[in-house]
């Protein structure tokens, strides 16, 4: 008998043993905190509590959810990031905000793998900087606007025509809500005549540069087609739908008042993509901003919890309660199982929203002053007369200069020295970018300042021999040195730290060990 | 009585008699264009149709919906947190400016008059800015987010020492003779200001609570920044302003306006009751700048 | 400005007079500012020779002190524990124990990385195993600064207190030269509520001060040097460093990025409409709230308590739910234009919030619904206070109402209510709340929206410095620089009306 019970001891320590180092990995229990949109609280708290049940690895969370709006969460996350949530909801407009405040963990390598795999393709492009480093977790893919309507005042035919749409309103002596003082809305009309507004972004997630064509004969289009809603006493610049209850027959908001704007208007509820707006007898349909709700993971210093947190916000994004939150809420599923279920198919609100998406450009990282740049544009065009060219390109020329502006440099990063420079195709490190089939410089390597003015790279690069770079100055040409008046050129392959001495103005190569 | 001074004394009243109900038209119309939107704010409080504003003031369905809803909310939580910290605020609050005001008013040392001008000064650099010094420090102390309301308290009450002003110059107002008397009678500067300042104080002390009480109800920046990402440590005004978000206004803006109603309620009341010695604090004070 | 005698001063007529008074006001501004600048001149100087006298003292001291006072030097309240006064000499030395300790523990590392704000910045590396990026935060940049500017005060304390120590030694050993004995620690206890009561009294307070406003407005004047921003956050993102004077050029100069408007000219725009809204908000609350003031105080007129009853109940429901109501009444869909609109007064809603000149003018008249009851209430009481007899002979002479208003109440009003004048108007310009909820600085100035934060017409300059650290950059030190500019400008305008006004200047003339 002592023996058995000895034996079956063993045994059990033994599959104890087993069973630990198995789930030695991530197993354990973790105190978090959670930050997401008031609407889905209650069931975010039940989602995670379902993962702890359900997940393969032992991982058990005391999760502290609390509700913020998803402007606030990234404010509040901005402030003071070791404060923030560890896991939290934030709308695509604050991505940006929130790689600079470094309050976003990269996603592994893995975890980017299956987001790419399970997820909506637009929805993977805007959580993405540079050339593949993945910020965050796609929760919904709805976030763009479209029209709600009054059905009492507008005919259905008329919902394809800005141009309608608006002397429907006047003639009713109901107002047109559509918020153009806000740079997202009023982008629709440059989008739609064909602009661009791209901004480049690195593996780091800072963003270098942007390619905007606002100012320009398109641009000129969308002005005009922005005149004439402004002009009209019928425009309110307002995206809440309340406004149906004080005199609007047309409110251009998003999803998120779908509910609401049915609510108030009841059998009168329409809802259609947007118009398109009529300039010198072509049609240009408006082309919103589609943006994604995104879930982000908050960089942690310790590797399991956020090994975990990860595997967290991984299933908070995943297909079941993608579709909780489809059912509960209404929001549209950026996960692709998710998207192919029937009643998702089949939502009329989401219809619209895929309807709106035909005619919108995915928004990725964008820098916070576009907003404030952005937003002023009807407010400016407002007093100028629709035939006024010259004035209206004013406005743009405006624009432009507010948009070079943006990248000025600061007296730290105007003396700093970065290397500049092509390498071999083998791997090119560099940065030397040949996508428009022409060679342009993209971005510097930065250099870190020592002691006496030697600066050196952060860290050594393979280099092949004949590989050649320059050294220059606030990232401008006006001063730079190469080898003489030529570039510096490796003689023999290793890898190297770059090394500039700003006294001596030479450049030399210091072998890694 | 002559006829002609009969006839002046009449001319003046009924001249009399024309101004004044002058005055109460005006009176009248003041009194409906300041109560207007209180009035519309308690309307909305009791509009069961909830969206955002809307443009009609009369609600279409009545209803305690939302004074009941609240309560399923954190804003009781709220409310008690606020009012602690209205309480602590005003309690801690009159101790601390009245020993400044007191020492400015009654002392006369060497340092005083550099020391007005110093917190002269000091009030003059824009308090908004030391805000995330101030989070930050306060976050050391392990006092931010859920534990915000001591926190607050903290904040409220070290600072407070600066807004002197009114009650120094309710304290000049007592005449220095009675100090002195007492003195001469023996008793200590601590004596002095006990039995016989404090009892005359009445007024300024009731000011100085009444003022201390209703500030932490209404702040909403500063115990924002505080409190954020922690319902728990909420005061109402950051609990109600975060209502406002466009995911949550069409569902709580009715509910906003009636718990806006409820803080008004304690704030109200005390000022019925207590403000003839507001007036005489703020005129015995405010005066003196 | 030519000066006249009191008898040309007579001679002339009612416009003339008025021109004659502002301009002798405005001419005396330029020796106010000018005395004003002598004054600081000698502020310095004097600052100076104390410095040097305290030096002067401190030497000689020491020069000419028995062993006892030449120990103090180093071992802080060693004369008072020699000489009997256990109490004193405790406290001394226990201070000096608690610096040491704390400079050697913590103090010498801040100060020690004063100058860079920290060196290794946070770090990020790729854990393969468990497929996760792995963050290490190194130095803080925010706690360095603060910590070493809390040493810095720390150390200020402990030489004042050093200071007080010998300053003790030098008193004990005369007063025992003079054959007197030394204070006991009873005495010293009994003191506290007598003759140093004041003392007592101000410790609290004055603690409270120097940390929660002193110290934040210190370390944020220290900002205005650094790069600290959302970028630079100093712990998460990266850390901040000094960088001079940089942020200053940026603020103030007129050049800027290709086209668009400098700083140096929003921030001109800003601060003049910060002082038209100032001087607008102060007087016409002033003249207004007098007014109604005068209204419900009149002789005859009932329900005087209902009235102000009612005005009161505004102050009750706070600011950021009845200014946000307001907002909304007045927006293009809002009651107030439908109801113009219903009644058939105007056929177009009035662009309330959407014209720069309109929005002006409604931030300042709903300023008076929020400012008039504090008026009210302030007036009430000094109007009561007006001896009645001052009317009465005021009538017997035959002068009419608004006589009586010109030649005895405004000029009462106005000196007694002349330095509250002043802090209502600094206190407008920094009126937050008012425009923030209202408007929220809008209609925006498309000139100026390149600037940090999209500034609007109705902004001030604190809501602008508001709209600076809360917005997409973050930009602290900007947010830093405009706040001290904002001190620079309200303190100038203090000093000279501080200068330039006699009656201000005496408070005792008030007691």
């Amino acid at each position: 008998m002592k023996k058995l019970l000895a034996v079956v001891l063993t045994v059990a320590m033994l599959l104890s043993l087993v069973s630990f180092a198995a789930a030695s990995s991530l197993a354990g229990e973790y105190e978090i905190k959670v930050w997401v949109a008031d609407k889905i609280k209650d069931l975010t708290e039940k989602q995670i509590e379902r993962f702890n049940e359900t997940n393969e690895d032992g991982i058990k969370f005391k999760a502290v959810v609390e509700s913020q709006g998803e402007g606030d969460a990234a404010t509040n996350m901005v402030n003071d990031v070791e404060a923030g949530a560890d896991i939290y909801c934030f709308a695509q407009d604050q991505f940006a905000r929130l790689l600079t405040a470094k309050a976003l963990a990269k996603l592994g390598v893995k975890a980017a793998e299956t987001v790419t795999a399970t997820t909506d393709e637009g929805a993977v492009k805007a959580v993405t900087t540079g050339d593949g480093t993945m910020w965050a977790y796609p929760l919904s893919a709805d976030n763009d606007f479209f029209m709600f309507y009054d059905k009492s005042v507008i005919p259905d035919e008329d919902v394809d025509s800005l141009e309608k749409l608006v002397e429907d309103c006047e003639k009713a002596g109901k107002y047109f809500s559509f918020d153009l003082k806000n740079a997202w809305y009023n982008s629709c009309f440059f989008f739609g005549a064909g602009c661009k507004s791209e901004w480049l972004t690195d593996d780091d997630g800072t963003i270098i540069s942007v390619d905007d064509t606002y100012n320009s004969d398109k641009g000129l289009i969308a002005v005009k087609g922005m005149k004439k809603i402004v002009d009209s006493d019928a425009w309110n610049s307002t995206s809440e739908v309340s406004a149906f209850e004080s005199n609007s027959a047309i409110v251009v908001s998003g999803i998120w008042y779908s509910k609401d704007a049915q609510k108030i208007l009841g059998d009168n509820y329409g809802v259609a993509d947007l118009p398109s707006y009529n300039v010198d007898g072509t049609d240009y349909h408006l082309t919103s901003y589609f943006g994604f709700k995104l879930m982000g993971v908050k960089p942690q210093e310790d590797k399991v919890k956020a090994a975990a947190l990860h595997k967290l916000a991984q299933y908070l994004t995943g297909k079941d309660c993608s579709l909780d939150r489809f059912e509960a809420v209404g929001w549209g599923p950026a996960n692709l199982e998710a998207q192919a279920e029937e009643a998702v198919k089949n939502d009329p609100t989401l219809k619209v929203v895929n309807e709106q998406r035909e005619f919108s450009v995915i928004q990725s990282a964008i820098h916070g002053s576009w907003w404030d740049i952005g937003k002023v544009i009807a407010e400016e065009i407002q007093p100028i007369a629709a035939d006024d060219v010259d004035g209206l390109k004013q406005v743009l020329q405006n624009y432009e200069n507010k948009m070079a502006a943006v990248f000025t440099m600061s007296s730290a990063e105007k003396e700093a020295w970065t290397v500049i420079g092509m390498y071999n195709e083998a791997d090119g490190f560099f940065f030397t970018d040949y996508s428009d089939g022409k060679e342009t410089w993209t971005a510097d390597l930065a250099m870190v300042k020592g002691d006496n003015g030697i600066w050196k790279t952060e860290q050594a690069w393979p280099m092949e021999a004949g590989v050649e770079f320059k050294v220059r100055q606030g990232k401008s040409w006006d001063v730079s040195y190469g080898n003489g008046g030529d570039n510096f050129k490796v003689e023999e392959a290793g890898t190297y730290y770059i090394v500039f001495d700003e006294a001596a103005t030479t450049i030399s190569l210091e072998k890694a060990e | 009585m002559s006829e002609t001074s009969m006839k002046r004394h009449m001319g003046l009243r009924a001249s009399r008699a024309i101004s004044n109900t002058l005055i109460y038209v005006l009176l009248i119309a003041i009194s409906i264009i300041w109560l207007i939107p209180f009035f519309c704010i308690v309307l909305q409080s009791f509009r069961v149709e909830s969206t955002w504003q809307v443009g009609y003031v009369i609600p279409k369905q009545w209803g305690f919906d939302n004074y009941v809803n609240l309560f399923s909310t954190d804003f009781p939580r709220w409310y008690v947190n606020t009012f602690i910290t209205a309480v602590c605020t005003a309690l801690l609050q009159t101790v601390i400016v009245l020993c400044m005001s007191y020492t400015l008013s009654r002392f006369r040392f060497k340092m005083r008059k550099p020391l007005m001008r110093f917190m002269l000064i000091l009030g003059m650099f824009p308090g908004m800015l030391t805000m995330i010094i101030l989070y930050r420090v306060l976050k050391d102390l392990g006092l931010t987010q859920a534990n915000a309301t001591p926190g607050l308290i903290l904040v409220y009450v070290a600072s407070s020492g600066m807004g002197y002003y009114v009650s120094k110059g309710f304290f000049d107002t007592i005449p220095k003779s009675l100090d002195e008397a007492a003195r001469v009678d023996g008793a200590t500067r601590f004596q002095v200001l006990k039995k016989i300042i404090l009892p005359l104080s009445k007024p300024i002390v009731i000011y100085t609570v009444l003022t201390a009480f209703m500030g932490p109800w209404g702040d909403f920046v500063f115990a924002r920044y505080i409190s954020f990402g922690a319902s728990a440590g909420m005061n109402v005004a950051v609990g109600l302003y975060n209502w406002l978000t466009p995911d949550q206004i069409n569902k709580n803006y009715t509910m906003f306006c009636s718990g806006g109603v409820l803080v008004a309620v304690p704030v109200t009341l005390l000022f019925l009751f207590l403000q003839k010695y507001y007036v005489e604090g703020v005129t015995g004070g405010a005066v003196k700048g | 400005m030519k000066a006249y005698s009191d008898l040309e001063f007579l001679r002339l007529n009612k416009w003339q007079k008025m021109l004659y008074k502002l301009g002798r006001f405005f001419s005396s501004i330029p020796k106010g500012v000018a005395q004003l600048f002598i004054k600081l001149w000698g502020l310095i100087k004097n600052v100076f020779l104390a410095i040097g006298r305290e030096a002067k003292d401190i030497v000689s001291t020491f020069i000419h002190g028995d062993w006892k006072t030449k120990v103090s030097y180093l071992v802080m309240g060693f004369g008072c524990l020699a000489r009997g006064q256990i109490l004193r000499g405790l406290l001394f030395l226990l201070f000096e124990i608690v610096f040491i300790g704390y400079m050697i523990l913590a103090g010498a590392y801040w100060l020690s990385m004063m100058p860079s704000l920290g060196k290794v910045g946070p770090s990020e590396v790729y854990d393969e195993i468990f497929d996760t990026y792995v963050t290490t935060y190194n130095d803080n940049s925010f706690k360095i600064l603060l910590y070493s500017v809390l040493t810095i005060f720390f150390i200020i304390a402990f030489i004042y207190t050093w200071r007080i120590n010998i300053r003790q030694n030098k008193i004990a050993e005369k007063i025992l030269a003079s054959g007197k004995k030394l204070k006991s620690a009873k005495d010293d206890l009994r003191s506290v509520v007598d003759d140093q009561f004041h003392k007592t009294l101000l410790a609290l307070p004055l603690t409270g001060i120097i940390v929660f406003t002193v110290l934040p407005i210190f370390f944020m004047v220290l900002v205005a040097f650094t790069n600290y921003d959302g970028a630079h956050d100093g712990y998460a993102s990266n850390l901040f460093t000094w960088v001079g004077l940089d942020n200053f050029n940026t603020m103030l100069s007129w050049s800027s990025a290709g086209g668009t408007q400098s700083y140096a000219a929003t921030f001109g725009e800003i601060l003049a409409w910060t002082l038209i809204w100032a001087f607008f908000a102060t007087f016409t609350n002033y003249f207004l709230g007098m007014f109604v003031a005068m209204a419900i105080n009149k002789k005859g007129i009932n329900l005087k308590k209902l009235w102000r009853t009612i005005l009161v109940m505004t102050i009750a429901i706070p600011q950021f739910i009845s200014l946000l109501y307001v907002s909304k009444m007045f927006a293009k869909d809002g009651i107030v234009n439908g109801f113009l609109m219903g009644m058939g007064w105007i056929d177009k809603a009035l662009p309330f919030w959407e014209d720069a000149t309109w929005a002006r003018i409604t931030v300042i008249v709903v300023n008076i619904w929020i400012g008039i009851p504090y008026l009210m209430l302030i007036a009430t009481g000094i109007l009561m206070n007006i001896p009645a007899d001052l009317y009465e002979s005021a009538r017997i002479d035959g002068a009419n109402p608004w006589q009586q208003y010109t030649k005895i109440t405004l000029p009462y009003m106005l000196f007694i209510t002349g330095p509250y004048l002043l802090t209502s108007f600094t206190g407008n310009m920094n009126n937050f709340n008012v425009i923030y909820l209202l408007t929220g600085g809008a209609p925006t100035n498309p000139a100026a929206s390149s600037a940090s934060g999209s500034v609007g017409y109705t902004d001030l300059l604190i809501t602008w410095l508001f709209k600076i650290t809360t917005g997409a950059e973050s930009k602290y030190y900007l947010a830093s620089v405009v706040g001290i500019l904002v001190f620079i400008v309200v303190a100038l305008i203090s000093l000279i009306v501080y200068n330039v006004l006699p009656s201000i200047k005496n408070e005792e003339d008030f007691q």
